[in-house]
């Protein structure tokens, strides 16, 4: 073997070692780096040399490429719980503003019933005085504004909502463009035996990032990643990505449109856009509902019970509270009851509290206060009908807080396992460095020992002109 | 497994031992387990529950705290009338023995006419602008002067009302009278006229409502007059007819003596309890004319001792002593009304501390156990803070240098 072929494979040694080194270099770089992922240099013994005579001789290392280091599985399980919890991030954020409302303060709804019930049964002990009239009229009136109040609260938030629907569609079209983009390059690097590096982590935390918004079916193919929604339809299809679309719908919300114009708002489950969906077009509708019906069905006991008796005039009763008229059956909720339910009257002679047209009699403010003990239309009295509705609030909250924890807990958990795979752990580096440092002065040192041989190759030369 | 960086574990671990520090500080400075709905959906909407109650039992205390002193005129007035109409009779019972002259039984019926004057007015007791015996007619004294004859402000001789007039539907008439202490109402329906009103005063009269004789007739004014046509019948009307007008009683029938009772029967009951009301009035009628006529047997008397003999001041003076003992009967149930109050706000004051510690119970969290949980909560919170620090900084690379 001659002093050339040893200087040849030192000084792919050197390349070796070098190539290892850079790479080592990029793995303590990126170590903080979002969705970095560890890359390997893939080192091969070269091809060996033949001397003859059935002698074969090692040719060195080559640097074949450098590999990152994934697990498909576990970054696929990253995104699927990613979905769930941005979906339970958005659910949490929009009933924790919800659930001051229908929680015990001085203005709840369940406190000024109370207060309600207590004026007219402090009326029953004096029923001609006008003081305990009119606070019968404004315990009312302070009940009727807060159902308007938690009433308003709903829709409000649920307008927020709406308008997130479209930020969060027009962040959705945002990210499949770039994912789309970086799929040929991806693929052109894959057909040269070559790994995805660098491109493939930046797609992937974009596909992170879509994964936090709405949910997702990833697949790999030849042409790079492929991307549908929920319900199958093309988000991205090799360097082509298919924007979402967003129409007003009949009931006045932003619906979700794929690319043919197919309202597809049903089918996304997850991701911010998922849960904000869910609240807003089951969450919110659902408590409205059991709120208007609790307002009708409250505020038509009520009248009915006035109607029974005579007011101070003598006169029988007149409506206390007005809202929109109830659809029979009248159990059957009235959109907008909540909202809109105010005392029809603000004179406190009007209040019925005599049965027998008296101005003394308080005979009919018993009616009035069987209100509270009688079950309404929907089967429960009105404070367990509210008590409910508290329930409810809670229980959702408290579901999608521990949704959003436990979601939280199993990503910490799987981020550590990707970590374990792809993470870039300096400890290991470091003594990565010593060992590539010390190849490539083993290689240097072998350039140095042929240099040296050369030199007394040379030196022969000469001594034999001579 | 590859351990590579152990940061978001640290900073997640962080995380929850803080989270779990700002609950038990949060406990321990509110005293409560439950600061929001969903710590607790349960307990959140049983506290609803519970608030309900609580307000039901504040409410009922003040009721109870509203109607005891409400309730204790009626009962001092009732007092003062027993002994009152105790004094009458000792004054009729000096007025029969026989002894008297003339002047003396007038000395005597004037006495009675000072206890007659007491009795009407603790009869018209008011408390806080109610009179408390008017049945629910509280906002007017229940006991009022009587006359003879009452004409209506409407009709005139031009334009006279006839037996033919109609009245108007929903319109009500009364006629109370002193000697009978009864009332006759008269609620017009649809296609009644003066005719009809005639009619319903004849048939009260028939039944002994009113007394012999009482009539409604068109006076030379062409008003209606409703009389009594004796002179000790005394009569109270009222109408809210506008076709009649006003009944206004004629100045010149007074009769001297006579009271007649123009309140009503109806009796007011206020809830103190979930499954207790009581009655907090008793009315006039009731206590003073129906059963037996306190305010009419003073007035006989009166007339007994100013001209009557010693037999008719006897019998006289026997009819106070039965009204004496009906009123005296009267009173139990309204004493009985004021003791159970007095014990339900007892009972009531402990129910709203089993509710309260219910309450505590649903949301509340004891002292100890709050400031066991956030000792707790620092100790954990000290130790990932402390095991952080020792864990983040070790490096390779420390022990290269």
């Amino acid at each position: 073997m001659s002093l050339n072929a040893s200087l040849s494979i030192a000084l792919e040694s050197l390349n070796a070692a070098s190539g290892a080194l850079q790479a080592t270099n990029n793995n303590i770089a990126n170590a903080n780096t979002p969705g970095y992922t560890r890359e390997v240099p893939i080192l091969e013994e070269a091809l060996p040399t033949d001397l003859g005579n059935n002698i074969n001789v090692g040719d060195g290392v080559d640097l074949v490429r450098y590999q990152s280091v994934r697990d498909e599985l576990l970054q696929t399980q990253v995104q699927q719980e990613t979905q769930a919890q941005s979906g339970a991030n958005a659910q949490l954020a929009s009933l924790q503003q919800i659930q001051p409302v229908f929680t015990t303060s001085a203005q709840d709804i369940g406190t000024d019933m109370s207060a309600f019930f207590s004026s007219v049964s402090a009326l029953s002990t004096n029923p001609s005085s006008a003081s305990s009239r009119q606070a019968v009229l404004t315990a009312g009136q302070n009940l009727a504004t807060a159902f308007n109040t938690a009433s308003n609260t709903l829709t409000s938030q649920q307008s927020s909502l709406n308008t997130q629907v479209t930020q969060d569609v027009s962040q959705i079209n945002q990210l499949t463009q770039q994912i789309a983009a970086l799929n040929p390059p991806i693929a052109a690097l894959r057909d040269q035996g070559q790994d995805g590096g660098t491109l493939e982590d930046q797609q992937n935390q974009l596909i992170l990032s879509l994964s936090k918004l709405t949910n997702i079916s990833v697949t790999q193919s030849n042409d790079g990643v492929t991307l549908s929604t929920g319900n199958g339809t093309a988000l991205v299809v090799g360097n082509q990505s298919y924007n979402l679309q967003t129409a007003v719908g009949s009931n006045g919300m932003t619906q979700v449109l794929d690319q043919n114009g197919i309202n597809i708002t049903s089918s996304i489950s997850s991701g911010d856009l998922g849960g904000t969906i869910q609240t807003r077009d089951t969450t919110i509708p659902n408590l409205l509902t059991q709120l208007d019906t609790l307002a009708n069905q409250f505020g038509s006991a009520v009248n009915s019970a006035q109607a029974s008796g005579y007011d101070e005039n003598g006169n029988a009763g007149q409506d206390l509270f007005t809202f929109p008229p109830t659809v029979p059956p009248a159990v059957a909720p009235v959109a907008g009851s909540a909202s809109t339910i105010t005392m029809a009257v603000t004179d406190p002679t009007l209040i019925a509290a005599s049965s027998d047209g008296t101005a003394g009699s308080n005979g009919n403010l018993a009616n009035l206060s069987a209100v509270q003990t009688t079950a309404l239309p929907s089967g429960q009295t009105p404070g367990s009908a509210y008590a409910s509705l508290v329930y409810q609030v809670g229980s959702l909250t408290a579901n999608a807080n521990a949704e959003s924890t436990a979601t939280t807990s199993s990503l910490v958990q799987l981020n550590d396992q990707i970590n374990s795979v792809s993470g870039v752990s300096i400890d290991e580096e470091s003594a990565n460095l010593i060992t590539y440092q010390q190849a490539y002065e083993a290689a240097a040192r072998v350039v140095s020992t042929v240099q040296s041989l050369f030199s007394v190759v040379m030196a022969m030369g000469t001594a034999a002109a001579e | 497994m590859r351990v590579t960086n152990m940061l978001p574990d640290v900073q997640y671990q962080m995380q929850l031992s803080q989270q779990a520090l700002a609950t038990a500080t949060q406990q321990l400075s509110t005293g409560l387990r439950v600061n929001q709905l969903s710590d607790d959906p349960t307990a959140s909407a049983n506290m609803v529950v519970s608030l309900a109650d609580s307000a039901d039992i504040d409410q009922y205390t003040s009721n109870v705290s509203t109607l005891i002193p409400q309730m204790q005129p009626a009962d001092s007035a009732i007092s003062s009338i027993v002994t009152a109409l105790n004094s009458a009779v000792t004054l009729g019972t000096e007025g029969a023995n026989g002894t008297n002259n003339t002047q003396d039984k007038q000395e005597l019926a004037s006495q009675v006419q000072s206890i007659l004057t007491t009795v009407v007015g603790q009869a018209n007791t008011a408390y806080n602008g109610v009179y408390v015996f008017g049945g629910s007619e509280s906002t007017t004294p229940p006991f009022v002067a009587a006359s003879t004859t009452y004409n209506s402000s409407q009709g005139t001789v031009a334009t006279p009302l006839t037996a033919n007039t109609a009245l108007t539907a929903g319109s009500v008439t009364t006629i109370s009278d002193a000697t009978t202490g009864e009332t006759v109402t008269f609620k017009a329906a649809a296609g009644d006229t003066v005719a009809t009103l005639q009619q319903a005063i004849a048939g009260g009269v028939v039944a002994g409502t009113l007394s012999p004789g009482t009539t409604a007739t068109i006076n030379a004014q062409g008003q209606l007059t409703i009389g009594s046509n004796s002179a000790s019948d005394g009569i109270v009307v009222s109408s809210n007819d506008s076709v009649l007008g006003t009944m206004n009683a004629d100045p010149t029938t007074a009769v001297a003596n006579a009271y007649a009772y123009v309140g009503n029967s109806n009796v007011n009951t206020v809830q103190v309890g979930d499954d207790l009301s009581v009655a907090t009035n008793v009315p006039g009628n009731q206590l003073f004319t129906s059963g037996a006529n306190v305010i009419g047997s003073l007035g006989n008397l009166i007339t007994a001792l100013q001209s009557g003999t010693a037999t008719q001041i006897g019998t006289a003076t026997n009819a106070i002593t039965t009204a004496l003992n009906y009123v005296d009967q009267q009173r139990v149930p309204l004493d009985n009304t004021i003791n159970q109050l007095n014990d339900q706000e007892s009972y009531l004051g402990q129910e709203k501390v089993t509710l309260t510690s219910q309450e505590t119970a649903l949301v509340g969290i004891n002292t100890a156990d709050a400031a066991t949980n956030f000792s707790q909560a620092q100790l954990d919170n000290s130790a990932v803070l402390a095991a952080a620090a020792k864990v983040l900084p070790q490096t390779l690379l420390q022990y290269l240098q």
